[in-house]
């Protein structure tokens, strides 16, 4: 794998093509062709049950069920469908899963550790403890606080400040606000953009549509594992079906 | 004067019960799994500290090396079968293949080492301490301040260094660690290395205290499990506690009611504590490997 470690330049940090996702046969997503380029920030929305997160999960090569995935991931120009995941998170495909995103029996601080070590670079920045820190002042107020004592707001910042420290080529978010309250998500959103802004490639999973085109440059419609609607964030904003269906607007 | 030489006697069958129980502690604490083949794997590290010992002509502080290297090997062994029932926490598949392997283990050591029992005389049984009408050998105190040094040692292990941290990431959630970067797989590995290396070498530690056979292993995993499931499943230090506890009381109910009903004793103890504190008698652990 060495020879290929050096991802070419100026290819999409991530690209899939033909991903298929299933579960006990039933085809959960079914996507031609993903892509995220550098520095890009990509949101995927869909209703519940469009495949969202089964589509991340796919891409991480991970699932708490037991998913068949196939087709091509690249990231960096590099295949990497055939790795588990443990090696991909290594490369720097890092996912940010719903729900459980922390270890509740280890303290903030305990948390904030890597289990690898990966050296920080133009390719890859990597977090120090102190930089999370800084990114999340909250958190260190609560080092010594165990992950289970922790806010729902707090969770979702322990778990993007983790994979931070990994030093995200791509950084997969799966539903960072679901069940915050509006002023965490706000919170949540202007993370986000701080983190877009210094070049982070980020894919982000939303079901708040109107939050998603806050920070997004591109967005990427979901219906039955399939992606039937995808472009520019402010044309995606006036397109019809969009506004219809997501954003609460009628007979525009 | 008698009931202190049983409270002796209880310290070192003790220390002997949570040596004995160490690896099976972190196993059920880190990868929750269950080896109702730990007995059989003790009596194998009993016979190969034997044979190295008294064939081989290995000295004993070589000879235990080798039946851990044995006891490790056959981990791993173990493991690579169960891999797939492990990633899916099939445990009554785990249970019913590590009760077969533990058969299989005995049939093997007594084809090998025959059915005779032998006796492992180190050179540590044999030097006395007497003090009035109490006595103890070298190898009781090697049992004490070897389980002593092994439960700290694994303390400090996983509580002080990156890879005890590791490992109590996956106790907690192993998907969770898999997107953590942590290769889940080889710390199963790592595990039941651990618990293979530890049950031979805690057999080389107690086993001279008795005749070996190729039939023994049932009580030691019986022992194990009460030990565990006192302690407070897959707690290092309620393990300790728990094995040392069990010790005194086994060798006081053996002095004071009847020796043919400890090991009744012992699982009346273990329901009693079981209905009063269903999560054992650690302290402040939440199931983890603490």
């Amino acid at each position: 794998m060495t020879e290929n470690q050096s991802p070419i330049i100026n290819q999409p940090v991530l690209q899939a093509e033909g991903l298929q996702v299933r579960y006990a046969g039933n085809l959960a997503v079914d996507i031609e062709s993903l892509t995220v380029q550098r520095g890009e920030v990509v949101g995927v929305v869909g209703a519940n049950g469009a495949g969202k997160s089964s589509l991340v999960n796919g891409l991480a090569g991970w699932s708490r069920g037991s998913a068949q995935v196939t087709g091509v991931v690249s990231l960096g120009g590099l295949a990497v469908q055939a790795w588990p995941t443990h090696e991909r998170v290594r490369a720097g495909l890092l996912l940010v899963p719903e729900g459980r995103l922390i270890f509740s029996q280890l303290s903030v601080h305990d948390n904030l550790a890597t289990a690898f070590d990966v050296t920080n670079g133009p390719e890859r920045r990597v977090y120090s403890r102190d930089d999370v820190y800084d990114l999340f002042p909250r958190l260190k107020a609560r080092r010594q606080h165990l992950g289970s004592q922790l806010s729902g707001g707090e969770r979702q910042m322990l778990g993007i400040g983790r994979a931070l420290m990994m030093g995200p080529r791509l950084l997969m978010l799966d539903e960072p606000s679901i069940g915050l309250a509006p002023m965490l998500v706000s919170q949540v959103l202007q993370t986000m953009r701080t983190l877009a802004s210094s070049g982070l490639s980020i894919l982000l999973i939303e079901q708040n549509v109107r939050a998603a085109l806050e920070v997004v440059d591109r967005l990427v419609l979901l219906e039955r594992g399939r992606i039937v609607l995808q472009g520019d964030a402010a044309e995606m904003e006036n397109n019809p079906r969009i506004a219809q269906a997501y954003l609460g607007a009628h007979g525009s | 004067m008698n009931l202190l030489q049983q409270v002796i006697n209880g310290l070192v069958m003790g220390h002997a019960y949570a040596l004995v129980a160490i690896g099976w502690t972190l196993l059920l604490g880190v990868a929750r799994l269950v080896n109702f083949g730990h007995g059989q794997m003790y009596m194998l590290g009993a016979f190969v500290t034997w044979w190295a010992f008294a064939k081989a002509g290995m000295p004993y502080w070589m000879a235990v090396p080798a039946a851990m290297l044995t006891g490790a090997l056959l981990g791993l062994l173990m493991q690579r079968i169960m891999l797939k029932a492990t990633f899916e926490q099939n445990l009554v598949s785990i249970m019913i293949m590590t009760l077969g392997f533990g058969y299989v283990l005995h049939g093997v050591a007594a084809l090998v080492f025959g059915s005779t029992g032998q006796v492992l005389d180190t050179p540590w049984s044999q030097i006395d301490f007497e003090y009035g009408a109490l006595w103890l050998t070298a190898q009781d105190v090697a049992i004490i301040v070897a389980a002593i040094i092994v439960f700290i040692g694994l303390s400090w292990l996983l509580n002080a260094t990156r890879y005890g941290r590791l490992v109590r990431m996956v106790a907690e959630d192993p998907k969770l660690s898999q997107l953590a970067g942590i290769n889940v797989r080889r710390i199963y590995f790592g595990v039941f290395a651990f618990e293979g290396a530890a049950v031979a070498f805690a057999a080389g530690m107690v086993a001279p205290r008795t005749p070996i056979l190729t039939s023994m292993g049932f009580d030691e995993v019986i022992m194990t499990f009460v030990v565990v499931v006192l302690g407070g499943i897959g707690s290092v230090r309620g393990s300790y506690i728990a094995g040392v506890g069990l010790g005194i009381f086994t060798s006081l109910f053996a002095a004071l009611v009847a020796p043919a009903y400890t090991t009744a004793a012992a699982f009346v103890l273990l329901i009693a504590v079981l209905v009063l504190r269903p999560k054992g008698l650690g302290i402040g652990s939440g199931g983890g490997a603490h």
